[in-house]
């Protein structure tokens, strides 16, 4: 199993007890007074029949707060994902902290800036990075592209899937649009392994009919599910973070109530991406106070309170339209805040363009964003070996500690050296041809794709896979959808 | 005294007063203004916010607040208009909606304020539009924009499949089709036979004047 970064000090806390339970009230008063629009009569009927009051017309269903609390009981603290490679499964909650690879629509130039279609080998390639970097643990959906050349729309979830099932070993998040639900449990399962179910929410407070349908399948086939609301503070959230906080709290805790009823005691990682909206041009605002904010208060609310594993996608983009300053700017603070106050997995590695694009090479430099953060939070030991009071004794006031046992055998235990950022002196850095960070990240990726090798499917894996993928096609051109 | 409840019709937009703009469009009515006075006083009103958003110096709250003052006080002086005889004008009736299997609706209401803030007439069918109920819309109100809308990558092709049905029923030449959201580009809209692509919610009113050949 991959053992992640475990936390080893209390998460931070921005919210007080009573400020927390006034969060809490009000979202159990907006279930049950305003209620929660399910696009799905099977969902509604389940509902109602565990005490929901339902109006079918609109397909909102009313929550009672019991009912919300006893679905907050009955999911668990921590549960397993299983990868087709054993040591490379993950158990989500609890103080551990893992990365999820971030994800773009399209390929950036990082040279350019410019954004294109990537090719199913620059889809492969990005799947093969990530598999060997070590602190990229699973993989989203659609990752690394939501688009791929020459791949029908409707198809790009299926061929996604089946391709990093193919050049990966670390599991991954299954999604949710037009069926492809069907075809990615089938291939996970043929492999044997298991998919984080994909059920997400579109604010405010409704589930579409994919969704719904998704959540009874992952669930039939016994994955756990990760769960979203991904949304916009002053668009389909309030603009405050109190108020977003509470919205978004209330879509969470309603699909939380669905998968408990659909199966009770059911492993959940409940996601948080809300963004703000730039006002002056109604796109996605990422890297924003506001956003670090509304993450930290609700990872306390859901690690303390609800104690339901959380995963935070604020710092996965960037609006920078380039691997540069602003990117890093942009995505630090929100991954710190979100490491410190107690998220069990944070979304990182290679996004940029505000969703619109992903590059590898952003990726291989996230590598050592992501452990640097790692080994903050794994914290240090004060014991009598760490302070070591003889060395300090022996070094007195004219000595050196590099000349110690202790610096000698401890120097690399409480810190990390990165393996792309520029740590040259200044002289050497001039006579080595000055490369940036960026070159050096090219140059890492470039041995990457030259070495790794990622564990291969047997013949009969693959065969079963590409049996799925035609199943998948004669599926949705039955359709008409191809 | 009818200058000043011109002048207080006026602020409504200006100053965003969304509660008092029914009952202000009311008391004009009530004055004895004359109504379509009262209607060029509200699109010259919406216009000038729309220039200080276009100039950069407000923002979307205020644009969709102003327009949200409009969609109060239109119905009252439309209302009054219609008694005395005569016609409002608009600058051309739109439908508006986000495709099938997509539940997104900001860009496509921003898209709808923006429209009805111009001066279009907007028929906003919502979200998850299934094709024959573009279909239908279209043959019902006879509109000279269809404006469709998909947040995704997968339910983009949907803008298609209503293009294709709008061809078989023969009634493709009779409306502009104009299509936008995150997964669409002019390359895509171009593909599916779109007559226009607007990659933000100003842009989309600019393509939807140029193609009725608005100024």
């Amino acid at each position: 199993m991959q053992k992640g970064f475990k936390r080893k000090f209390e998460p931070i806390k921005i919210l007080s007890d009573s400020q927390i339970e006034q969060i809490h009230t009000a979202s159990l008063q907006v279930l049950g007074e305003v209620g929660f629009k399910y696009d799905s009569n099977k969902s509604l009927k389940l509902l109602q029949s565990n005490g929901c009051i339902v109006d079918y017309e609109t397909k909102i269903a009313k929550i009672p707060p019991d009912l919300i609390e006893e679905s907050i009981r009955k999911t668990p603290s921590s549960f397993m994902v299983r990868s087709r490679d054993p040591e490379k499964s993950i158990r989500l909650g609890g103080n551990t902290l893992y990365f999820m690879n971030s994800a773009g629509a399209r390929y950036c130039d990082v040279d350019t800036g410019i954004v294109t279609i990537p090719t199913l080998e620059q889809n492969n390639e990005g799947v093969i990075v990530s598999d060997a970097l070590d602190t990229v643990h699973v993989f989203p959906s659609y990752t690394p592209y939501f688009e791929i050349e020459n791949v029908p729309p409707v198809m790009s979830c299926p061929v996604s899937c089946a391709q990093r099932i193919r050049f990966s070993t670390k599991p991954s998040r299954g999604a949710q649009p037009t069926d492809t639900f069907i075809w990615e449990t089938k291939m996970a399962q043929a492999v044997d392994s298991q998919l984080m179910g994909c059920v997400e929410g579109a604010a405010p407070l409704s589930l579409s009919e994919d969704a719904c349908n998704a959540a009874f399948y992952y669930l039939n086939a016994a994955f756990p599910i990760y769960i979203a609301s991904g949304s916009i503070m002053g668009g389909s959230h309030p603009i405050t973070v109190a108020g977003a906080s509470v919205s978004h709290n209330a879509e969470l805790l309603a699909i939380v109530v669905l998968l408990q009823c659909i199966k009770p005691g059911c492993g959940i990682i409940a996601n948080n991406f809300v963004s703000a909206m730039n006002m002056a041009t109604g796109d996605l605002n990422f890297g924003t106070a506001a956003v670090a904010l509304h993450q930290m208060a609700y990872n306390q609310i859901w690690h303390s309170l609800y104690k339901i594993p959380v995963n935070n996608t604020g710092s996965a983009f960037s609006n920078s339209k380039k691997v540069d300053y602003q990117t890093a700017a942009e995505k630090l603070p929100l991954v710190m805040c979100s490491a410190l106050s107690g998220a069990n997995l944070i979304v990182l590695h290679g996004g940029v363009t505000a969703e619109l694009a992903y590059n590898p090479i952003l990726a291989v430099i996230d590598d050592d964003v992501a452990s640097t953060i790692g080994k903050i939070l794994e914290g240090f030991n004060v014991n009598d070996e760490m302070i070591d009071i003889d060395t300090i004794k022996e070094v007195g006031s004219s000595g050196t500690f590099l000349s110690t046992k202790q610096t000698r055998t401890l120097w690399k235990a409480e810190d990390y050296m990165p393996k792309v950022f520029d740590k040259t002196p200044y002289r050497e850095w001039l006579a080595g041809g000055k490369k940036t960070v960026i070159e050096k990240a090219k140059e890492r990726m470039a041995d990457i794709l030259a070495n790794h090798k990622p564990r291969p499917l047997t013949d009969e894996q693959d065969k079963e896979i590409d049996r799925i993928l035609k199943e998948a096609e004669k599926y949705y051109e039955k359709k008409g959808l191809m | 005294m009818n200058s000043d409840i011109l002048d207080r019709l006026k602020n409504t937009v200006l100053q965003f007063d969304i509660d008092s703009a029914e009952d202000v469009a009311k008391k004009a009515v009530e004055s004895g203004v004359d109504p379509l006075r009262a209607a060029s006083i509200l699109t010259s009103a919406i216009r000038k916010i729309g220039d200080r958003f276009g100039a950069g110096e407000l923002f979307l709250p205020d644009l969709v607040c102003a327009a949200a003052v409009l969609k109060k006080a239109f119905p009252v002086i439309n209302s009054a208009i219609e008694k005395n005889g005569k016609e409002t004008k608009s600058l051309g009736k739109v439908v508006i909606g986000t495709v099938s299997g997509d539940i997104h609706s900001i860009g496509k209401g921003m898209v709808a304020t923006l429209l009805y803030a111009a001066g279009f007439e907007v028929i906003d069918l919502g979200i998850n539009v299934k094709g024959e109920d573009f279909l239908s819309a279209v043959k019902k109100n006879n509109p000279d924009i269809l404006a469709m809308s998909a947040l995704l990558t997968t339910t983009a092709a949907e803008q298609r499949n209503v293009i294709e049905g709008l061809k078989k029923e023969g009634i493709r030449s009779n409306v502009k089709v104009i299509v936008g959201g995150s997964p669409i580009n002019q390359e895509f809209a171009d593909s599916i036979g779109a007559d226009g692509y607007g990659a933000t919610a100003p842009e989309g009113v600019k393509i939807a004047k140029e193609l009725l050949g608005i100024d």
